[in-house]
């Protein structure tokens, strides 16, 4: 059974609770209460996003900056148990 | 043949079975139809050089979130790198899911480079189709690959453990899948 530590808890669950936030928690939010999507005649969607896309792409970046922080800290830490045989 | 995961998650103990022949086997396919993707992308860049990114890292990137960073890679000797380092990196990355070699490292830098992919075609497009794209998508393929590390189904890194060299620099086993 693996416990994680405190470090580990912020960059697993922070990270991956962030890219949840910036796809599916604003993508609700869009739904809910974001303008429509109508589609021109020429089949262009027309997009006005109540939460800018800088917002939403600056949550996901930081939620993939813990995942990559979390990365290359457990290089840091204590090798991985030899599980080649 | 099926093993226990046991595990907690967000303060639960979480137990599942999982199927170890259909882990392998899915592994492996992922392994391989995601290294062609980056060896051919790479292998095309070759085939046609001179590579010029200056289009993506200056132009296309620098309206984006990520373009503070990305335009200082637009001319001069960090141009030149990138020109360089894109399509190396891609071959590299390729290979190395394909055999198996490094695995872990491999994935990871396929997932920095879908970083930089992901957000600079989606913020560019605005995201016009929803933000779950084919870029994000790959990168979180990537990101798969290096948390469950398959290189040694079918891979040199099985080899690899295996040598006097990893054994007496356990570190190494965290690149190698």
């Amino acid at each position: 059974m693996t416990q994680l530590t405190t470090a580990e808890r912020i960059a697993l669950y922070g990270g991956g609770g962030l890219l949840l936030i910036g796809t599916l928690g604003i993508g609700l939010l869009e739904i809910v209460a974001g303008a429509p999507h109508p589609v021109s005649g020429e089949g262009q969607i027309v997009h006005e996003t109540l939460v800018p896309l800088t917002v939403r792409s600056s949550i996901m970046l930081l939620g993939l900056l813990l995942w990559g922080a979390y990365a290359v800290s457990s290089v840091a830490r204590e090798p991985p148990a030899d599980t080649s045989i | 043949m099926a093993t226990n995961i046991r595990t907690r998650l967000l303060g639960q103990d979480v137990s599942f079975p999982l199927d170890e022949s259909r882990l392998a086997y899915w592994l492996v396919v992922m392994r391989l139809i995601v290294g062609w993707w980056f060896l051919h992308a790479g292998l095309d860049k070759f085939l046609a050089w001179p590579f010029d990114a200056s289009w993506f890292v200056g132009g296309a990137a620098a309206q984006t979130t990520l373009g503070p960073v990305l335009v200082l890679f637009s001319d001069g000797i960090l141009l030149s790198f990138t020109n360089v380092m894109v399509p190396v990196g891609q071959v590299l990355i390729g290979l190395g899911l394909i055999v198996g070699a490094l695995t872990r490292l491999a994935a990871f830098f396929g997932a920095f480079l879908m970083v930089f992919f992901y957000f600079v075609n989606g913020e560019t497009g605005g995201w016009s189709h929803g933000v779950i794209t084919g870029d994000l998508l790959g990168l979180l393929i990537f990101a798969m690959i290096a948390t469950l590390g398959a290189g040694r189904v079918l891979g040199v890194d099985a080899y690899l453990a295996r040598t006097d060299f990893v054994k007496e620099h356990p570190r190494l086993r965290h690149f190698i899948g």
